[in-house]
């Protein structure tokens, strides 16, 4: 246990030194999320409620999504195919410890470091500029916590399915591209699920991607709360499961295949 | 100058066929940018089930304006990326060897990307243009043709101009500077809704700093014959393509201005 502390520690310290493009992405986070705001703030002109957001709560969620995205790490994620390539995953299997624990341990580590340095100051600008809502029951934020985890878990794991793919394909920028575009849009991050039409969003809600933007942020909002907020946690907790045996089956079959080359 | 062109015209054209070559993985690429810029659109249409009006705009209105947008971005992509990567030649050391050859450093970055899969996002582009028809019956005349390819060309110009400078900035900073992506992908967020809606300060922003509102809005403004709520000339739309031209002129000088500033990084 040690061991995955330590590899959590240093890759949030790894991303910590290299922070400087982290303020040109968190200005990135900021217009994107002002941009949007506007949208809904001119769509709303003509109605106060719609599919059971009234403006304040669709501005929050803009905003708590744009803050979500370097935490679940939404976008192009190739460390682990990048070691396929040049071979270093050779040396990482052969380390004394769980290569999927070890790796889920550094992503961690990385989330922590985008959870105080990016989701928070975005966070906090939706707060300044737009005067987003954030719940003050404790409970709320309890309830969040637990789901960002399980939130950041599903999505480790359907990062590192599509990266164990290269020891296949070498290649994943294809397969990347396909599923962020069920990531991008069946999560909710372009528009809140409940604004689907209805055939769409009980499709969606049955997928695992909600899980991964949608539960936390509607949770931290308030859209989901109670005997609601419970069901979806224990959704996660379900897909986390899921998508965790799933990982480690496919690491076994890749594994299987893997010939080390000189030495 | 003709020299360069010929020269352009061979690389690109080795570069396509390379392309080509892997046909499996260029129709998966190319489906990949048609789908992945698709649900964008969808994400605006379904908006546009529970609301019905955007600040005077009807769905067809702004599917106009985001294909006419979503063009535009889509013709920078397929000729413009290699100025994305000139931090990375220019930290490498690489862009050294672009200066000792026969050529300008900007037909061989120009040359060296030529993305043939971002034809899907183009497509997805006709398709929103597609929609907008179907939805609105709009009557084309000679100018509006002559107005909507003017504002296609002028917008791709001014996104073009945003990465030439933005790699000129690398000469400099030898890191490249992500806040470009405000103007080139939020810009094409920000250029598929009508201007009106954000506040003035992006609209200032976005007329007279980086001036893709003339480009886009403009002429959708022309083309869906309404109002102009800024109350600029009226004969506007029809610059777009010279508005583009200008831009681009300035980035081509700031490219010019950088490279006689350009140290090696000298590893």
């Amino acid at each position: 246990m040690r061991m995955y502390l330590a590899a959590l520690r240093m890759s949030y310290r790894r991303y910590r030194a290299y922070g400087a493009g982290n303020v040109a992405g968190l200005i990135t986070n900021a217009f994107f999320g002002a941009l949007r705001s506007y949208v809904f703030i001119a769509l709303y002109q003509a109605q106060p409620v719609a599919a059971g957001y009234d403006l304040r709560s669709a501005v929050t969620y803009i905003w708590l999504t744009q803050a979500m995205i370097m935490p679940v790490y939404l976008w192009g994620w190739q460390e682990i195919a990048l070691t396929i390539r040049t071979g270093a995953v050779a040396t990482d299997l052969a380390r004394p410890f769980d290569y999927f624990g070890f790796w889920l341990s550094r992503d961690f580590g990385r989330a922590l470091y985008h959870l105080l340095y990016r989701w928070l100051p975005t966070v906090l600008t939706g707060l300044v500029f737009f005067r987003i809502h954030l719940p003050a029951q404790p409970i709320t934020w309890f309830l969040f916590a637990a789901s960002l985890v399980l939130a950041i878990t599903i999505s480790f794991c359907l990062r590192f399915m599509i990266n164990v793919c290269a020891f296949w394909t070498t290649d994943i920028r294809g397969i990347n591209g396909m599923v962020l575009l069920f990531v991008n849009f069946l999560s909710g991050f372009l528009v809140p699920v409940a604004f689907f039409p209805p055939a769409l969003r009980v499709a969606a809600q049955a997928l695992p991607f909600t899980s991964i933007i949608s539960t936390p942020v509607n949770i931290l909002l308030g859209q989901a709360r109670g005997a609601d907020a419970l069901a979806l946690l224990g959704q996660q907790v379900l897909w986390a499961a899921v998508f965790v045996a799933a990982a480690r089956l496919l690491l076994q079959a890749a594994t299987r295949k893997v010939v080390v080359q000189g030495g | 100058m003709l020299a360069g062109v010929v020269l352009y015209l061979r690389l690109a054209g080795a570069q396509l066929r390379g392309q080509v070559q892997y046909r499996v993985s260029f129709a998966l690429q190319t489906l990949s940018s048609f789908t992945s810029t698709f649900v964008e659109l969808v994400a605006i249409v379904i908006l546009f089930g529970t609301f019905h009006d955007l600040a005077g705009w009807r769905v067809g209105e702004v599917a106009l304006l985001y294909g006419l947008v979503s063009i535009a971005f889509g013709l920078n992509e397929l000729f413009g990326e290699g100025f994305d990567h000139v931090s990375m030649l220019v930290r490498g050391g690489e862009f050294d060897r672009l200066l000792i050859r026969p050529v300008g450093p900007f037909v061989q970055v120009l040359a060296s990307e030529v993305q043939l899969r971002r034809l899907g996002r183009i497509a997805q582009g006709v398709v929103a243009v597609g929609l907008a028809q179907h939805w609105l019956g709009l009557a084309w005349t000679v100018p509006k043709a002559f107005v909507f390819l003017g504002g296609v060309a002028g917008s791709a110009l001014v996104f073009f101009t945003v990465l030439v400078i933005g790699a000129a900035i690398c000469f400099w900073t030898v890191e490249s500077s992500e806040v470009q992506n405000v103007f080139t992908y939020g810009g094409t967020e920000l250029a598929s809704y009508p201007l009106h809606i954000f506040n003035r300060w992006i609209q200032a922003a976005f007329l007279y700093f980086v001036p893709l509102a003339l480009t886009s809005y403009y002429p959708a403004l022309y083309i869906l014959a309404k109002p102009d709520p800024f109350g600029l000339p009226g004969v506007l739309p029809f610059f777009a393509p010279l508005i583009g031209l200008a831009f681009f002129g300035l980035g081509l000088g700031v490219w010019q201005f950088g490279l006689r500033y350009y140290q090696s990084t000298g590893s």
